[in-house]
């Protein structure tokens, strides 16, 4: 009988929630490397930036530009 | 003239050229054969172009008939291999199979053509235009040493003489950091100034495109072609374009020079600081008033820019990941490529949070100085094959070290330039950084202008 595919304990969470469809050890290399940079994104998530706008504004008009 | 045509900068050559005292034909056999004599040693180019003394000979006849194009007019110049061209193959520096660009002009090539320029090869990249060290280029003060990244050969070609100027792109430092490694100048302008259209993709809000040259002159010449509103580059935006040879020949002084002493004075090389520490005083003692001031936020851009650029990256090589030819890229940005997936859309997005809040923080600096200065690197070129590095008395990683001190532009979008401003105790050169307003490059090219002026650093070439 195949397990329910919605059964968080048959989600591989690499390669569903990251799509990285790597052989472990080569997952290994890559968190490992990965571990330096971790450092200095959890540094950024203590910021408590709530009010603040990202930088990238969606623009609706971009198909529409013209030389001017 | 006096001295030889391939140690002549652009600024030189102009007059020159216009004048019928020099011929385009005979500046680009120079370089032609600078090539062939030099670059088995440096390996800046990877490929040079057939048609470069064909486009020699037109200017020539151009300019002989009385229709000079402009300052670029016979004048041969580099191209990153990340540029499509529409008569050279386009690489982005990757042998893995299944890739392949188009053959037509991007637009900063298109602009150079237009200008009468001669197109004489594409210089090597980084592969994508990731990493700092561009294999297997050398750097032409040291053959032992890298020429930086990811515009390594753009830089070492200018620093050679192999080409006048030539084209680079910068998303974290790739033209700053190359030029101070080189002892070139190299300008990052303000994101929007000069299209990307036709440059491959490395990080969509990060990348930049902008010349590298041998003065500051130069760099203003390069400019007025390179700059200008391009709808084909979503970011591209239409600010009007001055006349940057206004910039030069004016002193610092009435200025206001910041020195952000937190993040960009921190573990540097000693000669490093000491060359930077000597710029400043000189631009003191030529009238300018010098503010310190600190920006404790940049203490939290590595995070940002490693979100951005690693998701970005990661995104626009989605497909090659999917169908396989990843793990044909160099080990080292295959990583990157992959690592990028492990970057959450929350920590992208505050990433983007944080770019706003940082360009904040300069806005409130810009308004009381004119530009901000400090070193372009904290350490000067390393050795080919060495991943760490000494700084400060402590071991740091290259990859961390060697942009620390340019990533903070590309986050805030704003116009930044290396010059040259001294060499080590090894002879090797050391870069000056200085950052402006929003589309106030003249400033920028102001103070870099009268500072190259005052020294000598331009003048010297490296030994080969």
């Amino acid at each position: 009988m195949e397990k329910p595919v919605n059964d968080p304990a048959n989600i591989d969470p690499y390669k569903e929630l990251f799509g990285l469809d790597s052989p472990p050890e080569r997952l290994q290399e890559v968190l490992t490397a990965y571990g330096d940079i971790l450092g200095e994104i959890r540094k950024l998530r203590t910021l408590d930036l709530t009010d603040v706008h990202p930088a990238i504004v969606f623009e609706p008009t971009a198909p529409y530009r013209k030389t001017p | 003239m006096n001295g030889e045509l391939w140690k002549q900068p652009l600024e030189m050559l102009v007059p020159a050229i216009r004048a019928g005292k020099v011929s385009p034909v005979a500046l680009t056999e120079t370089c032609l054969e600078r090539i062939e004599k030099v670059d088995d040693k440096l390996d800046s180019f990877i490929h040079v172009s057939k048609h470069a003394l064909e486009s020699a000979r037109a200017a020539e006849r151009e300019i002989k008939a009385g229709n000079w194009r402009g300052p670029l007019h016979g004048i041969p110049i580099g191209v990153k291999d990340n540029y499509l061209t529409r008569d050279m193959p386009t690489t982005a520096g990757s042998v893995a199979p299944g890739l392949s660009f188009p053959l037509r002009d991007s637009a900063a090539a298109a602009r150079l053509r237009a200008a009468g320029a001669v197109l004489i090869g594409k210089t090597r990249t980084h592969e994508f235009a990731w990493g700092n060290v561009t294999p297997p280029v050398c750097n032409p003060w040291d053959l032992t040493r890298v020429p930086s990244g990811s515009s390594g050969g753009s830089g070492a070609a200018v620093a050679a003489g192999l080409c006048v100027a030539a084209l680079g792109s910068d998303t974290g430092g790739s033209i700053r950091m190359p030029a101070a490694a080189c002892g070139t100048v190299g300008l990052k302008a303000t994101f929007g100034r000069v299209s990307r259209d036709g440059v491959v993709p490395h990080s969509w809000s990060l990348d930049h495109a902008g010349p590298l040259t041998r003065t500051v002159a130069d760099t203003a010449l390069m400019m007025q072609v390179l700059a200008g509103y391009d709808p084909a580059d979503p970011a591209c935006q239409g600010q009007p374009v001055p006349d940057y040879a206004k910039a030069l020949g004016k002193t610092v002084k009435g200025l206001t020079v910041g020195v952000c002493r937190n993040h960009f004075f921190e573990n540097l090389q000693e000669d490093v600081e000491s060359a930077v520490e000597q710029a400043i005083a000189d631009l003191a003692a030529a009238g300018a008033q010098i503010i310190e001031l600190e920006i404790p936020l940049l203490e939290y851009g590595l995070g940002a820019i490693f979100a951005i650029e690693l998701s970005s990256s990661t995104a626009y090589h989605d497909a090659s990941l999917l169908a396989g030819r990843v793990p044909h890229y160099q080990p080292d940005v295959r990583m990157l490529v992959e690592m990028g997936r492990l970057v959450t859309g929350p920590d992208y997005l505050k990433a983007e949070q944080y770019r706003s809040a940082l360009m904040a923080e300069y806005r409130k600096v810009f308004e009381s100085v004119d530009v901000v200065i400090g070193p372009t690197t904290p350490i000067t070129a390393w050795k080919r094959g060495e991943w760490t590095v000494q700084v400060a008395g402590k071991p740091e990683s290259v990859l961390a070290a060697s942009w620390r001190f340019t990533y903070p532009y590309n986050l805030t979008g704003l116009p930044a330039i290396s010059v040259p401003c001294g060499f080590d105790r090894d002879g090797l050169p050391i870069g000056l950084q200085i950052a402006g307003r929003p589309f106030d490059e003249l400033t920028v090219l102001r103070v870099a202008r009268a500072y190259e002026c005052a020294h000598d650093w331009k003048d010297r070439r490296p030994p080969l």
